[in-house]
């Protein structure tokens, strides 16, 4: 059996760290609060915009705008594949980086040539696990690519699809993706990839029952193709921010769950703990006791 | 009863106005133009700049920033980046931030970097403008 000193230090240390999962779990349902407001607040935007823009695509007539461009010239293994990945700046939160950084793994498996990959990974996690991974290959993860995922702002979705809508028209990259994790219900994550750019129709025109509907071509002023290059920018930040929202929402409530779990359990060690350090406690108290009826004992023999 | 039409209007933080509309006034990028119930299906792009819209024979106004609308036989959707009411606006925020692009359009920027802060001092300025031409 352990002794006392042991087992006392042990249930002081499990203490100490019962204090700070306490507090994470106090701070992180607090931030949860707000993500979930930002959450509520963002959501009929996120739906309705790409709600809109699929009926705007089903109206478009065919336009040669180089977002549409899928580059068909070139092959499959020669294709640049940007991911934007939104994972968490800090650990502590269960299985919420694991899973996301696993899902990556599974996006980049499919990826025909890994050299033809880049990533622009939201969070420290992320960007930590991938420049440790491929540290021989320079420009695997983007170097400038520094954006924290607490608190998302319009303003930084709009600076992150700048970002990439100039390296896609520039031809630094072909395909652009994201990966996030999308809650689907307040207990249940799923980590999701949604393809940016190019843009595709075929995405977007699907009738409910599979039949080629004819729809009436809206008129856009000046021409789709302004309102095309226009539009599509703003799609894509909109996107880029509500995955945000959505992954900053998620990362928390991870972090609270995985945080009251620690909690629990730091407690139930400690009543383990206690239990054994009483234990031990009695057995040496028993211990001494007998010592001394012996030790009177044989004096009174004698 | 004017004829009305279904308005959305949604700001990426909130709902801003949902209901009924009688007409419509938007800027958009050549200049401004009014819908009236039963336009024709129509999609452009709003720059920054001022909305209003007619409820019960009465305007109203809003300052709105960088989005879109779609209008539909029966409905119109306004989708922007931000969406306030003449007295919402945060008139000394919306001071700093032109006094912050003014100063930084003053240093050497990138072409890039020069478009944003052009673009943010277009949002302070319309703030500007709008919450002091409808709220006294």
């Amino acid at each position: 059996m352990a002794n006392m000193r042991e087992i006392r230090e042990r249930i002081a240390s499990i203490q100490q760290i019962l204090k700070i999962t306490n507090a994470m779990y106090l701070m992180s349902s607090s931030k949860l609060k707000k993500a979930r407001k930002a959450l509520e607040a963002t959501d009929p935007y996120f739906y309705k915009l790409q709600e809109t823009v699929i009926s705007i695509l089903e109206h478009t007539p065919h336009t040669r705008q180089q977002y549409f461009d899928r580059r068909e010239e070139i092959p499959e293994d020669k294709r640049k594949k940007g991911y934007i990945v939104i994972t968490a700046d800090k650990g502590l939160c269960g299985s919420y980086n694991h899973n996301i950084l696993k899902h990556t793994e599974a996006e980049l498996a499919k990826a025909p040539d890994i050299d033809n990959c880049y990533l622009f990974v939201m969070g420290q996690v992320g960007r930590m696990y991938f420049q440790k991974r491929n540290r021989n290959k320079e420009n695997f993860v983007d170097a400038e690519f520094v954006y924290t995922t607490q608190n998302p702002t319009l303003y930084r979705a709009r600076d992150i699809a700048e970002l990439v809508l100039e390296k896609f028209e520039k031809g630094d990259l072909d395909e652009v993706y994201l990966i996030y994790t999308d809650m689907i219900t307040s207990s249940q994550f799923e980590c999701t990839t949604v393809q940016l750019l190019p843009f595709e129709r075929r995405h977007f025109s699907v009738a409910p029952d599979g039949s080629l509907k004819k729809l009436p071509k809206a008129s856009f002023s000046p021409s789709p193709e302004e309102v095309m290059s226009y539009l599509i920018p703003q799609f894509a930040k909109g996107v880029i921010y509500g995955a945000m929202v959505e992954a900053f929402c998620c990362e928390q409530q991870a972090r609270m769950t995985a945080m009251d779990a620690a909690t629990t359990s730091a407690k139930d060690m400690i009543k383990e703990l206690s239990l054994l350090y009483n234990r031990a406690r009695q057995a040496a108290i028993t211990q001494e006791i007998t010592e001394v009826v012996g030790g009177a004992n044989s004096l009174e023999e004698n | 009863m004017a004829k009305t039409f279904h308005l959305e209007i949604i700001a990426a933080d909130r709902i801003f106005y949902q209901g009924e509309c009688e007409h419509l006034v938007i800027t958009a990028i050549d200049g401004l133009m009014g819908i009236l119930p039963g336009h024709e299906p129509l999609v452009t792009c709003l720059p920054t700049g001022e909305l209003k819209y007619m409820t019960n024979g009465k305007w109203h106004y809003a300052a709105i920033s960088e989005g879109f609308i779609q209008v539909l036989p029966d409905k119109a959707v306004i989708l922007a980046d931000s969406c306030e009411l003449p007295e919402e606006i945060d008139i000394k925020r919306a001071e700093e931030a032109k006094e912050r692009a003014q100063e930084q359009l003053r240093q050497k920027q990138s072409i890039k970097e020069y478009y944003q802060t052009q673009a943010a001092l277009n949002r302070a300025m319309n703030r500007l403008k709008i919450s002091q031409k409808h709220f006294k």
